[in-house]
């Protein structure tokens, strides 16, 4: 069994943090690249080694290919794991590592490439008589075309970007009439964020559940399912809270959808960890959505409910090992459940809200997990996306897995910045969470104006006041500020 | 001591009064009665017991304010009497300026408008960028872009000026 010796992490935040841990933990040597607001980060606090890139925008930076294949031949890496985002499912990425003999840590660039594009990702899997939803196989810019066959498939549809990711290029049309406009301005958003404006149509299904299976393929044709996750949550296609088992998931049911799911990766030669992933109509109709090329966000509860850690298995595919477990070995105990804690303020509108860190306290106890980028102190940018971390969260049950959750995020402290967690909190109190009513529309429906609680804005208040008469004057602010103090600060406590 | 406490957009008035030596308080907000023993427990951590109910509570200064943290709910609470006036900037009844500016700490993308040019309430300004997500600024107003004190790429906070409107005065007579 061979294993490397040094990796560089091409990463940032939290996945980063956790791909180090794994390689502490195996005695791996770890690089880890940064931009200039980033000196702070966490995850160049942990590593072995460190490496400054250039300037906080995303191409000097984390998506400069040629800087961190530079990086990663002067510190004598011999393989980079690519995290999720950035460069993770870039083909270009990934050829230019295995051009200058460093091993990529994902799939080959060929099988980025085609599961990259979606429609060609979804003739590969009909040619494996993997389920596909109902649509085109083909994109195109042409607008006339995207009408006829969306009056062929039948409104409502789905317009999405072919290079697509992250909701975006997306937009639901019920109506022939809003179809121009929508593929119009989906177009140009796709072109924008993606450099590809192509579009295809997929039939839009109605309150679907997102489920997908983590699988694992090694170099000597080994496929396993490392069982499925429910990501249903989810905002503005974005997800924020994910479970497991699914509580729509049946024995027959996961049979039949882990058979198409290993179809669907050795369909298209997929090598190491990837998500396949499905929407579940409520009919019990299952189709394949797309595969993830990348270890993903929510992998810790598959890690928590398995005992498998993902990153080490990534590791040892990408030596050449072969898997040291047959799907026989893999079982799947108690429930787990993921918050995805982002830098938003649920008040206004999800806003970003980068900033300072004043005051930074993580949840505690029995089956707690807490994969997090940031710490006290920490100045969080603005420059890169708003994940701050992961709360994950296992028990014997759903209900007692559910209740272990709210109780972590009641003591999840974060001041100095506005985060997501009020929002999270109602949303695992309410009803049909509990019931397992779960799908795509669920925010939508069920928390479309939402604002926070306010019963304790008086405890709140009463708090205020005890802070201020026993820090008698102590006025200045635990965020450095820059510039003079005014009078106000420096007056010091006084009342009329 | 009486204190007006504003959260979001809403003034209340907190009338205090306190014992240092046995670390107790009573509090009456807008009629409700509050008996608080507080404990400082560790650092801006407080244990109070409010009425009986005991509650862990968490105090960090801001800026003009402090942030606070009461079971999984974090409020911004401001002391309306302390809150610095911004300076109004008003010359007369004839001339408002509208001023554009963005909503939390971004870096300008585009500037869509020119000094002299005529906007519509609701046209797109400035379009900022923050966290990978994009918002257009939009003039409050019908007006005229009196100045722009801003460049693309630049990085700004709330509360600075991007873009100056003058709003325009429709003559009803």
């Amino acid at each position: 069994m061979t294993m490397f010796k040094k990796i560089l992490i091409a990463n940032r935040g939290e996945i980063a943090v956790r791909i180090i841990r794994t390689c502490r933990e195996m005695g791996i040597h770890s690089v880890a690249v940064y931009s200039d607001v980033d000196t702070a980060a966490a995850h160049v606090l942990e590593a072995d080694e460190a490496v400054l890139l250039g300037k906080p925008e995303p191409s000097e930076s984390y998506l400069n290919i040629e800087r961190i294949i530079d990086v990663a031949k002067s510190t004598g890496a011999e393989a980079i794991h690519p995290g999720y985002g950035f460069l993770a499912e870039n083909p270009e990425f990934a050829k230019c590592c295995e051009a200058a003999g460093i091993t990529f840590i994902g799939p080959p660039s060929s099988v980025l490439r085609d599961l990259g594009n979606k429609t060609v990702a979804r003739r590969i899997m009909e040619s494996a008589n993997v389920p596909v939803i109902p649509g085109m196989i083909e994109a195109t810019h042409d607008i006339a075309l995207l009408c006829r066959e969306a009056e062929h498939i039948g409104y409502p549809v789905m317009v999405k970007a072919v290079a697509g990711g992250g909701g975006k290029g997306m937009r639901i049309v019920f109506h022939p009439e809003a179809m121009e406009e929508s593929c119009i301005s989906a177009m140009s958003e796709a072109e924008k964020a993606f450099g590809d404006g192509s579009l295809y149509l997929e039939k839009h299904m109605k309150d679907p559940r997102h489920v997908e299976f983590q699988m694992l393929a090694d170099h000597h044709g080994n496929v396993v399912h490392l069982f499925e996750r429910e990501c249903s949550i989810q905002r503005r296609y974005q997800k924020i809270i994910e479970e497991t088992p699914s509580p729509a998931m049946t024995p027959t049911l996961r049979k039949e959808m882990e058979k198409v799911a290993v179809s669907a990766i050795k369909a298209s030669g997929y090598i190491n960890a990837g998500t396949v992933e499905f929407l579940l109509d409520q009919s019990g109709q299952f189709y394949f959505l797309e595969v993830n090329a990348r270890l993903q966000v929510e992998h810790p509860i598959t890690e928590m409910t398995t005992g498998i850690d993902c990153v080490q298995q990534q590791l040892e595919i990408a030596a050449g090992n072969p898997l040291r477990f047959t799907q026989g070995d893999i079982t799947h105990r108690g429930h787990a459940i993921e918050c995805r804690i982002y830098a938003e303020d649920p008040e206004a509108n999800f806003f970003p809200s980068p900033g300072g860190i004043t005051l930074y306290r993580e949840p505690c106890g029995p089956g707690i997990r807490n994969d997090s980028g940031i710490y006290e102190g920490f100045e969080v940018p603005m420059e890169y996306d708003p994940i701050l971390s992961k709360l994950i969260v296992t028990a014997q049950t759903r209900e007692a897995t559910r209740r272990r959750m709210l109780r972590a995020l009641r003591t999840y402290v974060v001041l100095g910045i506005r985060t997501t967690i009020p929002f999270l909190i109602d949303v695992l109190s309410s009803p049909e969470f509990v019931k397992g009513n779960t799908h795509t529309g669920f925010i939508d429906h069920h928390f479309e104006n939402w604002s926070q609680s306010r019963e304790d804005e008086d405890a709140a208040r009463i708090a205020y006041v005890i802070e201020e008469i026993t820090s008698h004057g102590k006025a200045s602010p635990k965020v450095s500020k820059k510039g003079w103090p005014t009078p106000w600060e420096t007056l010091g406590q006084w009342r009329m | 001591m009486k204190y007006r406490l504003k959260i979001l957009e809403e003034m209340v008035d907190v009338n205090v009064s306190h014992s240092d030596s046995d670390q107790t308080m009573q509090a009456i907000i807008e009629g409700r009665e509050y008996n608080v023993h507080y404990q400082n427990v560790m650092d801006r951590c407080f244990h109070l017991d409010m009425n009986g109910k005991l509650t862990e509570v968490f105090v960090a200064a801001g800026n003009q304010g402090k942030h606070v943290f009461v079971n999984g709910h974090s409020f911004f609470v401001q002391d309306a009497d302390q809150l610095i006036v911004r300076s109004s900037r008003r010359k007369g009844p004839e001339e408002i300026p509208g001023d554009i500016t963005p909503p939390m700490p971004s870096v300008v993308l585009r500037i869509m408008v020119k000094e002299g040019q005529r906007v519509k309430r609701g046209q797109g300004i400035v379009v900022v960028s923050a966290m990978k997500m994009q918002t257009t600024l939009v003039a409050p107003t019908d007006g005229t872009v009196k100045k722009i004190h801003t460049t693309v790429d630049a990085k700004v906070a709330p509360g600075d000026i991007l873009v100056e409107i003058e709003k325009e005065i429709v003559d009803n007579e």
